[in-house]
């Protein structure tokens, strides 16, 4: 059994058809880059892993453990176990503006988990040097730029140690110039033993960064397979049109 | 306009100021809690409470704030069988008619303050593992607090001018002791010092909260 899967899995929104039949799997440490066009379901499959988003149908399952068995959904605590081993990056951030940097990253750590100060103190302070913002700890997120931002958002997720780590479209809310440095952490994650489902527009990412990637449009996975196979090889018209290749 | 004068008019205020001052601070401290109560109540799933709360505010907001403190200083205990048990002291009665009206007002302040707060909040707060009593103490309201907060300071400050309504149901303060003046001595002098008075009441007020805008500004 794979570490994720996902089995047929629906969601609409009023009549709209956001996901038809979604079935995918990803293994432990593996890093998945999702593209496709706006609207094909990306954010929504991210979101329903997570449970940010209720399916209508299918399967979820997560190291051995169903979220949602053939639409229907477990009971509370267990969804909260296992949602528990994944972590969120959003397109937004969302990090709390009234707290600082350091405050965003100790925050759950210690009233969720309820660990000890010193450790988590110690963990926060190592997480923003590796992202590089050792000396913005006790800059208030309003301060701080896109790029930043972002890293902190990585950060604080990392908090939490997830398994998983779901970055929905991380870089499409920054400048260009701004991209390249939270890529370059998302990088660094990648070379660690962390799963990573990665929903972006930044084909060289996938391209260098991913060990597969899965193309999706209107609500469907039209092909999936290596990097190579999906930008050099593309079976399906879809994905060719999509990527430009004729 | 001597000293002696002066002294002898504001002594009679400066006590009924005194008045003023305790029915704002009771108002502030129990409006803003009940207001908050009530915000959640019209945000209710269970819609009964939800509309019975709308109703609550429709009806203290769409009154006059002056009728309501009448309502209950005197009209309460006209009310057959019960009433006798309604004749409160005129200030507890009247600082109850003013924490319900507030409150109304507050609960109206506070909705707008939640409505302002980003969906992605709750999110972020959901995917780190917050329950919904974490995620709202200590991500949704300190920021919805910030939010309002200049609002809020505008309704208190109407506050401090509002007490003056204690006035018209008997319970003597600032102005009841400048008007007796006025009217014994048939000189305008005491309401120039009962503005004064008032005026600096609501600088007082209005720096408090902009000291708490300074602390809450987080940038």
């Amino acid at each position: 059994m794979a570490f994720i899967e996902v089995h047929s899995l629906k969601k609409s929104f009023g009549n709209l058809e956001v996901l038809k039949n979604i079935n995918f799997q990803v293994d432990k440490n593996e890093v998945v880059a999702i593209i496709g066009p706006s609207g094909s379901g990306k954010s929504t499959l991210l979101r329903t892993m997570i449970n940010l988003e209720t399916a209508d149908g299918g399967s979820v399952c997560v190291d051995g453990e169903y979220l949602l068995k053939d639409g229907v959904y477990e009971k509370g605590p267990v969804i909260k176990n296992i949602t528990a081993k994944m972590g969120m990056v959003f397109q937004h951030f969302h990090l709390f503006p009234h707290l600082t940097v350091k405050q965003n990253l100790e925050l759950a750590p210690r009233i969720v988990k309820k660990e000890e100060r010193n450790a988590v103190e110690k963990r926060s302070a190592e997480l923003l040097a590796k992202v590089g913002l050792a000396d913005k700890a006790d800059a208030y997120p309003g301060n701080l730029s896109g790029g930043q931002k972002q890293r902190v958002a990585i950060a604080r997720s990392l908090m939490m140690n997830p398994e998983i780590l779901l970055f929905d479209e991380p870089t499409s809310a920054l400048d260009p110039e701004l991209t390249g440095e939270v890529l370059k952490v998302m990088k660094k994650l990648a070379h660690e033993s962390i799963t990573m489902i990665v929903v972006t527009h930044e084909m060289d990412f996938a391209r260098d960064v991913a060990d597969r990637v899965i193309f999706m449009d209107k609500g469907e996975i039209v092909e999936t397979g290596t990097p190579e196979q999906i930008f050099n090889n593309p079976q399906h018209e879809r994905t060719r049109a999509f990527l430009n290749i004729r | 306009m001597s000293f002696d004068y002066i002294n002898l008019i504001l002594r009679p205020m400066l006590e009924g100021a005194k008045v003023t001052v305790l029915l704002f601070f009771i108002v502030i401290v129990f409006s803003i809690p009940l207001g908050f109560i009530l915000t959640l109540a019209v945000r209710s799933r269970f819609k009964p409470l939800s509309l019975l709360v709308r109703g609550y505010i429709y009806v203290m907001r769409g009154t006059p704030l002056l009728l309501q403190l009448l309502f209950i200083v005197f009209g309460l205990p006209l009310i057959p069988v019960i009433g006798d048990y309604l004749v409160l002291d005129r200030f507890f009665a009247a600082c109850i008619g003013f924490v319900l009206n507030y409150a109304a007002y507050f609960a109206e302040i506070f909705r707008g303050g939640l409505l302002a707060i980003d969906r992605g909040q709750y999110e972020a707060a959901q995917v780190l593992g917050l329950n919904k009593f974490q995620t709202m103490t200590r991500i949704i309201i300190p920021q919805m607090f910030r939010v309002t907060l200049p609002t809020v300071t505008n309704e208190a400050v109407t506050l401090v001018k509002d007490t003056a309504l204690l006035y018209a149901v008997a319970v003597p303060e600032l102005l009841h002791y400048a008007q007796t003046a006025v009217n014994r001595d048939f000189t305008i002098v005491p309401f120039f010092f009962a503005g004064l008075i008032y005026l600096v009441i609501t600088l007082i007020v209005t720096m408090f909260f902009r000291k708490l805008e300074q602390k809450y500004h987080y940038e």
